[in-house]
């Protein structure tokens, strides 16, 4: 057993070292910076409870700062680093691009309805209002996976304490 | 350059990609050369080029030319087989006709536009069977291909959208998938902030086997250094498992394992 898992270690890096699987890379990035971040959390309010809001800010903060290279990313971090500070103004672009199609061809009931489920998945991702759909539809697909990986490492935290 | 080495291009089904250019061979990829020559090698020449030959063209607003340059550019810049045939095919097929005549096109499978274009004069492009020629829907179309490529990709990362058709559907099943998510990521979240307490012990443990540079060797951004790891492999390693009791980095070194797919490495690179 044992032997098992220092083999399946060693088989976690790859021999060619400059492949390293992204989601592998996003993963270790992630816990290292929310681990360190909840101890530094605990260790500031020590009595006091560890607010629920605080957490999930650490929570974000750690999705965002380990996954930079993608456009949502520095939307999350935006959006947190001004919900720091109320007093800032957030320079959000007022003429956010929307959605629009010019087709000719197709109903107008259904253009409709796609349009509305386009914009509320523009809803969901961070920064997804001012993005094209195209973009959009790219940056969604990234954002997923990091939601998965994320679900991951918290379980793995999560049951690693009970 | 002979008519038949033309027909001969329009009729090849396959992409002008590199792998396609190579199996033409030199003399194939000449043949392509010729024509391009022939053509103009630049894609806007051709296009002036073709505006400028017949007498009765009329110059288009400027804004069109913008969007075609636009299209052409993007095309050029990166080789889509689909579209870049489609250009090549828009080129070659005007050279034909202002070369045959530029009566009724009975290739223009849209016959209420053909007589459209007629009286306006535009361009004459021979489209795909069953589709309008209009600049404008060319690129609307387009985009379309792009839009309808990414679902496809979204299909294979969110699970059960196999079975949904159409796009309606589809958008459907990745909201409820992405709510969920972030549903999920809250939940454990909030679980976090009520076991914080007990996690003293645990992350004692685990933030200084991070600050350790023997066992995390990590860059100056904080990433790990993998080249460190790779030449220490055996003897950190081994370590590593001996020292730690805590099995999360077992756990979380065994579910990358898992999460290595094709899709996923697919995602992380897509733009």
């Amino acid at each position: 057993m044992e032997r098992q898992i220092i083999n399946k270690k060693k088989r976690v890096f790859s021999v060619e070292p400059n492949k390293i699987p992204p989601s592998e890379v996003f993963t270790r990035k992630y816990t290292s910076l929310l681990v360190p971040a909840l101890k530094k959390l605990n260790m500031n309010k020590n009595s006091s409870q560890v607010n629920q809001l605080t957490v999930k800010h650490e929570v974000d903060m750690a999705l965002a700062l380990s996954a930079q290279e993608f456009a949502w990313s520095r939307f999350l971090l935006q959006k947190l680093s001004s919900s720091n500070n109320p007093t800032t103004t957030t320079s959000s672009s007022s003429n956010g691009i929307r959605i629009q199609e010019r087709s000719g061809k197709e109903g107008g009931h259904e253009d409709g309805e796609r349009e509305e489920k386009l914009r509320e998945l523009q809803k969901l991702l961070p920064g997804g209002e001012e993005m094209n759909v195209e973009e959009m539809l790219g940056e969604i697909g990234n954002y997923i996976k990091c939601l998965e990986l994320q679900t991951i490492a918290l379980k793995s935290i999560v049951q690693d304490t009970t | 350059m002979d008519l038949t080495g033309l027909k001969w291009l329009q009729q090849q089904q396959q992409m002008v990609s590199p792998e396609f250019l190579h199996i033409l061979g030199s003399d194939g990829r000449e043949e392509l050369r010729r024509v391009e020559s022939y053509l103009g090698n630049n894609i806007y020449d051709t296009i002036d080029g073709c505006i400028s030959r017949t007498s009765s063209f009329q110059m288009e607003p400027v804004k069109n030319n913008e969007d075609n340059r636009v299209i052409a550019l993007r095309n050029k810049r990166k080789p889509e087989g689909k579209t870049e045939k489609r250009e090549k095919k828009k080129k070659i097929k005007a050279e034909d006709e202002t070369e045959s005549s530029m009566k009724g096109n009975s290739n223009m499978s849209n016959t209420e536009t053909s007589s459209e274009f007629l009286k306006q004069d535009y361009i004459h492009v021979r489209a795909r069977r069953g589709e309008a020629t209009d600049r404008h829907s060319l690129a609307e179309r387009a985009r379309r291909e792009k839009i309808s490529k990414k679902m496809k990709c979204l299909q294979d990362i969110v699970p059960g959208c196999n079975k949904v058709t159409g796009k309606a559907g589809m958008l459907d099943e990745i909201i409820n998938y992405v709510q969920s998510l972030q549903q999920q990521v809250e939940f454990l979240s909030m679980k976090l902030s009520f076991l914080n307490p007990q996690l003293e012990f645990h992350i004692n443990e685990l933030s200084s086997m991070m600050a350790d540079p023997r066992y995390f060797p990590l860059h100056q951004q904080g990433s790990l250094d993998y080249s460190v790891i790779n030449s220490n492999q055996t003897t950190s390693l081994n370590a590593l498992k001996m020292e730690t009791s805590s099995s999360w980095d077992v756990h979380s070194q065994c579910l990358c394992n898992n999460l290595r797919t094709d899709s996923v490495s697919s995602f992380f690179s897509l733009k």
